[in-house]
């Protein structure tokens, strides 16, 4: 896989940056790939409605890399189901391309926190599912999947079962699965998390390599600040109780770009001193309400050092 | 391995009590056979093709019944686990019928069908369909959501998603299901056949009471349970086990 990574690093980045760049101008001169619109969204519990998102407004471009960003139960995943239209917004509106979206569709793929492969499917037919659906003819999917299985470098395992991936080959066959299906954009919720540091580091690099190649527009949840400057081209900030959009980043760093380089590691670093005062507020929120099970107050209370990996909130 | 060996050493072991008992005189012999003399008729019967024959009737009958009761099982069953109205309904139906033993269908099988096949078959189905629907029910609600969410976002809607998530999906609880009312299926053939006299294994297992003739009875019987063991252990137990390995719900 390293070997692979490697290679991969060799294509003429900047030019296809370039060139992407222009065509997203141009493009977006018309209209963006995504909007957002107005969006709020409260649940009931206990009788009591709360807010889990209040009023968000956000656009990206075509072919933009967008994270978002924040704490857990900041409505992170809820929002991104109100975009692939699997969950339905109290108010606001979601357009993609300049279509209204009303319900799931499979021009918005979404890869979630686990692979979510089906099990009675080999990898090549778990690859072929969305195709399938689309009624594409049998020959054109096999190739059309082999052809992104090879994207992520899974070939030799076209024919195995599901319960015999690791982690990370499930989650690699998880976006080649959305990737065959050509989406507009692919939405992914945190979907690297459940995987340790080495294969993280390792499909950060393939991600950031098959953006630059397909030029997809990717809205990606993560509450790993440092996994969001390595890919993003902007992050956004969400607060917690409601959730809104508290700041937005724009990453310019060379790309691909690794975990562990320093300018992430700075960047990272300046982004959790301009986001204390709010990881503070959520810590004394989850503190003053005596449940402190699942925030990860380690993490919270001292700004990561250069060698921390994680640096998460 | 060695528990074979033990199992071995045990039948030899209740062969041999057998025998003794038989020497012994205690029981005549139109009482308890030898085995002796079960082993030559288990051979005969099969040498004169009427075993044969008897275990192609009935297991022509279970294979029909048995078929159309996964299919009514499965197609309830989803109706059941999906919509609501059915489950209000059609759902408790289904649970109050479980209790009634199969063989209490049979006077009601008779008025409808007469002394013949056809009624056997419904006895069959009635023994098999219930477990699976409410296998089937059972496993579509315990789809996970994450695979809806999954292959709705990939486009799947209508009798796709039926057909290629949520049945598959399913599939660990409906082979349970389908393994418990094969069982089931295979006692209210045997009921049927004793009670419908018309050919078939529990046919040959009346004309040995008739013909007094109790070797005959004990092979048919050893006859039944082999098949029982043979489609339970062999068939059921060994997908059952290939499909929770796939699906991830034990570990290789
Ligand atoms: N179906 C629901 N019913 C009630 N409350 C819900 C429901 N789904 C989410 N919530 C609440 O909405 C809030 C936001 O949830 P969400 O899952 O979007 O958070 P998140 O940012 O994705 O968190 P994490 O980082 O832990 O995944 C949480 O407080 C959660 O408890
Ligand atoms: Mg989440």
């Amino acid at each position: 896989m390293l070997e692979s990574v490697e290679i991969e690093n060799t294509i003429d980045i900047d030019q296809i940056k370039v060139e992407s760049r222009q065509l997203a101008n141009k493009l977006n001169d018309v209209q963006p790939k995504l909007r957002i619109q107005n969006i709020s969204k409260s649940f009931q519990s206990n009788n009591r409605g709360f807010s889990a998102l209040e009023d968000i407004n956000l656009e990206a471009r075509e072919g933009e890399f967008v994270c978002i960003v924040g704490p857990s139960g900041c409505g992170k995943t809820t929002l991104l189901n109100i975009v692939a239209g699997l969950e339905k917004a109290d108010s606001g509106e979601v357009w993609i391309s300049g279509h209204k979206i009303n319900g799931a569709g499979p021009d918005r793929v979404v890869i979630f926190q686990e692979a979510a492969l089906f099990p009675w499917l080999n990898v090549i037919k778990n690859v072929e599912f969305g195709l399938k659906q689309k009624g594409v003819n049998g020959s054109q999917r096999r190739n059309t999947a082999l052809e992104y299985l090879k994207m992520v470098h899974l070939t030799k395992f076209q024919h195995a079962h599901v319960h015999e991936l690791s982690g990370g080959m499930k989650q690699r066959v998880a976006i080649a699965r959305a990737l065959a299906m050509n989406p507009e954009m692919l939405l992914m919720d945190e979907p690297f998390s459940a995987l340790d540091a080495q294969t993280r580091w390792i499909l950060h690099f393939e991600l950031q390599n098959i953006w630059l190649k397909t030029k997809k527009t990717i809205l990606f949840v993560t509450h790993n600040i440092r996994e969001a400057v390595c890919l993003a081209d902007r992050i956004v900030i969400l607060s917690t109780s409601p959730g809104r959009i508290k700041k937005e980043f724009t990453v310019e760093l060379p790309r691909p770009r690794d975990d562990n380089d320093v300018n992430v590691a700075e960047y990272s670093t300046r982004i959790m001193k301009e986001l204390k005062a709010e990881i503070n507020k959520v810590v004394k929120c989850e503190m003053d309400a005596d449940s402190c099970v699942e925030c990860d107050i380690k993490c919270t209370t001292e700004v990561p050092a250069k060698t921390d990996v994680g640096g998460g909130i | 391995m060695y528990s074979i060996i033990k199992r071995v050493l045990f039948f030899i072991l209740l062969i041999g009590i057998w025998e003794l008992l038989f020497r012994f005189g205690i029981w005549p012999e139109y009482v308890l056979p030898t085995p002796v003399s079960v082993g030559k008729t288990l051979i005969h019967g099969f040498h004169d093709h009427t075993f044969l024959i008897a275990i192609a009737i009935s297991m022509k009958r279970i294979a029909i019944g048995y078929g159309i009761s996964i299919v009514i099982g499965i197609f309830l069953g989803l109706l059941i686990g999906r919509i609501r109205i059915f489950e209000e309904t059609l759902g408790s139906l289904i649970s109050g019928l479980q209790t009634l033993p199969t063989i209490c269908w049979l006077p009601l099988a008779l008025l409808w069908f007469g002394l013949n096949d056809r009624a056997i078959i419904f006895l069959v189905i009635m023994g098999a369909v219930l477990s699976i629907t409410i296998a089937t029910d059972t496993g579509v609600k315990s789809v996970p959501i994450l695979y809806l969410r999954a292959a709705k976002t990939m486009g799947a809607r209508g009798w796709k998603l039926y057909l290629e998530v949520i049945i598959p999906a399913a599939l660990p609880h409906i082979i349970t299901g389908m393994k418990q009312g094969w069982s089931f299926a295979w006692r209210s053939l045997m009921a049927g056949e004793l009670l419908i006299v018309c050919l078939g294994l529990g046919h040959l297992l009346m004309i040995g009471r008739e013909l007094n003739d109790m070797s005959q009875v004990i092979a048919v019987m050893i006859v039944i349970i082999i098949i029982g063991i043979l489609v339970d252990r062999l068939f059921f137990v060994k997908v059952e086990q290939r499909i929770r390995e796939r699906w991830g719900l034990v570990k290789v």
